[in-house]
């Protein structure tokens, strides 16, 4: 047996799940940020903070009770609310089907919202993104390209819409509010006056370690299991194996984008608390105001690409304006007065107060 | 602002100050909200998918097309949300809005325009539901007092109702994701009279077929059965009331103080065995202190004939009795007053226990 039949045997069926785990913890790093800007505007925004819990638990306890379902283990009791969500199984079953359930508990709200969001995409937006172009492997790198080409393809025109999306088109306009309804509740962490310790995501983290590490019996089970498809999908020159890892990574990347653009959007809420009303209106105004007018532009002098020169003058001209509101309406950015100039006079009138003083 | 104020100063009755002065949420209409809402968004859909979208070659061919697409689905939704809520004025309503919508059309010969027409008669009838929907939501007024809370509402006919604070049995709270997010919610006061109750009715019914070879006779047979739940209408609730947890507190506070409490009932029963006591000394005395000046002349007779008759022994044996009375009703009151005691004591022990659970806690 030489290298070469090592590499594919024993280290091949590893890099796809190497792949996917690398989008992953990327995916965690974006869920963590987002739990911090959240955590930072939740004084003056808590209907905002409920909703994000609220949709952080729903998807939790859907996800619980869809492994109950597979597992047949049947659903007793289903409560939802605001900071609390709970789903009994009527029947206990343990072993792998209590495995298979808790793995749904904790991995499922990482994945299956964005995967309901991948699912429109492909239906209703472009039913083209569905394809994999490379699949049958048989070496550790060449897994890694097949793996970051299939990425990539899908990346390509998933972007490509994004970039050229038509808040016109009632399916588009479902689609981003889809995105940002997922991105906002894809974080199971719980943002609030008290901290919940098993609505977080370091309690997930720690439940996956136990889930995983606890009864390795069941992680070997699932290793064996990714070998035995690699090898049949090698022996009959198929890519599968790749396939699926592949849309795992598709649902990591939609995750991923639906997240990016809920921080945006938090970011702008978070620069528009400085200002005081109704200027902190305006950036909000300025969204659809200026691209319904370059909507309505377009319309009338027709050009190339003239979504997406919507879009960015959409972006552009909220950016400008919001910076120039910190700049002009707020000290934000230490322009108004110097911090050297702030303290001398400070000083000044310390000494003043400190004159009258002693006079009296 | 002010005149409003002076006015629900002048509905106060003595002793009674303004607590808080309410009105339903912005968002607690949400369900009539979201009927405008629908008709909106399907009327921008049916715009888009007639005019822009990829499919727009399939209505060009017929101007009736949309119009019934339009119209179908509208009153297959009103239909739906009609079942599930058990309300069949959400039906009527999308059928008055297509009726009338389809009615203008041929009036005006705008059917050809229908692509147009739709949407923007969508909108326009949305923004007018929301309208009325929101002037609706300002005809809520709740005053909460100390003695009482105040129902105000109607738009052209003015309701009003008043609950006081000691009739109030059962206090039912709820609040919906939508509440919850927003912090309002909806609490309804039960009292003995039923105010605050509605009753959900089901009926279950099956065919029946009775009779042999020679004879069937077929019918319908089923039966009924009626649930009390708390309902009320919105103007006789606290209808989404913000912000909710602090108002649930406050009247159930107010209620609270105006119940009696167990240890309060049993000083009033005390009260009352001590009243029967003092009564029924206050007549022994009575008897006691009589004099025959006081008695009438023919009962004075009566008693010399009945002290002819009897033995000069008698007075002291009425003495006796009197004694024996007077022991009796003070070994009462003593009783009364041990028990009374006795409660005083377990009670203070009772504040103490619970004193040091709260301090251990």
């Amino acid at each position: 047996m030489d290298g070469s039949s090592i590499d594919t045997f024993v280290f091949a069926p590893l890099a796809p799940i190497l792949g996917l785990l690398l989008f992953w913890f990327i995916q965690l790093l974006f869920i963590e940020s987002q739990r911090y800007m959240l955590s930072k505007i939740w004084h003056k925004h808590e209907p905002l903070c409920r909703f994000t819990n609220f949709l952080g638990i729903l998807y939790q306890t859907a996800c619980h009770a869809l492994g109950y379902t597979i597992t047949r283990s049947g659903i007793s009791d289903f409560v939802i609310s605001v900071d609390y969500g709970k789903v009994a199984p009527k029947k206990e079953k343990q072993g792998i089907f209590e495995w298979i359930s808790n793995a749904f508990l904790f991995i499922g709200p990482f994945f299956i919202p964005a995967l309901f969001l991948l699912a429109y995409f492909i239906l209703l937006i472009d039913p083209s993104a569905f394809s994999i172009p490379v699949g049958f492997y048989e070496f550790f790198s060449t897994g890694l390209q097949n793996f970051g080409e299939n990425i990539y393809s899908f990346s390509e025109k998933f972007f490509v819409f994004l970039s050229n999306i038509d808040f016109f088109n009632p399916l588009h306009f479902g689609f981003f509010v889809l995105l940002i309804i997922v991105g906002l509740g894809i974080r199971p962490s719980y943002i609030g006056e008290t901290k919940k310790e098993k609505i977080d995501m370091i309690y997930d983290l720690k439940n996956i370690k136990n889930l995983l590490f606890g009864k390795p019996l069941y992680l070997i089970f699932l290793l064996v299991l990714a070998y035995i498809i690699f090898y049949i999908s090698f022996f009959l020159k198929h890519g599968w194996y790749v396939a699926l890892f592949s849309i795992l990574g598709w649902v990591s990347i939609t995750a991923i984008v639906a997240l990016i653009i809920t921080q945006t959007i938090i970011l702008l809420i978070k620069n528009t608390d400085k200002l005081s009303r109704p200027w902190s209106v305006l950036p909000y105004l300025v969204i659809p105001v200026s691209y319904v007018i370059m909507r309505v532009l377009f319309f009338f002098y027709p050009v190339d690409f003239s979504n997406s020169i919507s879009l960015i003058v959409m972006i552009l001209s909220t950016t400008l304006i919001t910076f120039l509101l910190l700049k002009y309406k707020t000290n934000k950015f230490k322009t108004k007065k110097s911090i050297k100039k702030a303290e001398e006079e400070d000083g000044k009138e310390e000494k003043r107060k400190g004159r009258r003083s002693t006079k009296e | 602002m002010a005149r409003k104020k002076k006015e629900r100063e002048e509905d106060l009755l003595k002793n009674e100050h303004i607590q808080r002065v309410l009105s339903p949420h912005p968002l607690s209409f949400m369900k009539l909200q979201s009927l405008c809402l629908f008709l909106i968004i399907w009327g921008v859909v049916v715009g888009w998918l007639v005019n822009f979208s990829e499919w727009k070659g399939l209505f060009s061919g017929n101007v009736w097309l949309p119009v019934l697409a339009w119209g179908l689905v509208l009153l297959l939704v009103g239909v739906v949300t009609s079942l599930i809520a058990i309300r069949w004025s959400v039906f009527f309503l999308y059928l008055a809005v297509f009726v009338s919508a389809l009615c203008l059309m041929l009036w005006q010969n705008w059917l050809s325009e229908s692509a147009l027409f739709i949407p923007m008669f969508s909108v326009a009838v949305s923004i007018v539901g929301f309208l009325m929907v929101e002037l609706y939501r300002r005809s809520h007024k709740y005053v909460v007092s100390n003695l009482r809370i105040t129902f105000k509402g109607g738009i052209f006919t003015k309701e009003e109702r008043t609950v006081r604070y000691d009739k109030i049995t059962d206090i039912n709270a709820k609040q919906g994701i939508l509440g919850q997010i927003f912090g309002f919610g909806t609490i309804i006061p039960i009292t003995q009279a039923g105010f605050g109750l509605g009753s959900d009715k089901s009926f279950a019914a099956g065919g029946v077929e009775i009779g042999g070879k020679k004879g069937k006779l077929l019918g319908i047979a089923g039966g009924g059965k009626e649930v009390q739940t708390p309902r009320a209408r919105s103007y006789y609730e606290l209808h989404g009331i913000y912000p909710y947890k602090e108002i649930k507190k406050l009247i159930e506070n107010l209620v609270q103080d105006n119940v009696i409490t167990p240890y309060q009932q049993e000083q009033v029963e005390f009260q009352k065995q001590q009243v029967d006591i003092q009564k029924q000394m206050r007549d022994l005395l009575k008897t006691q202190t009589k004099t025959p000046r006081e008695r009438p002349a023919a009962v004075i007779a009566k008693m010399r004939q009945e002290e002819d008759d009897e033995e000069e022994e008698e007075p002291e044996e009425q003495e006796e009795a009197y004694e024996q009375e007077q022991v009796d009703i003070q070994k009462q009151m003593k009783n009364l007053l041990k028990k009374q005691i006795e409660v005083k004591e377990e009670t203070a022990e009772e504040q103490d226990e619970e004193k040091e659970e709260k301090e251990k806690e």
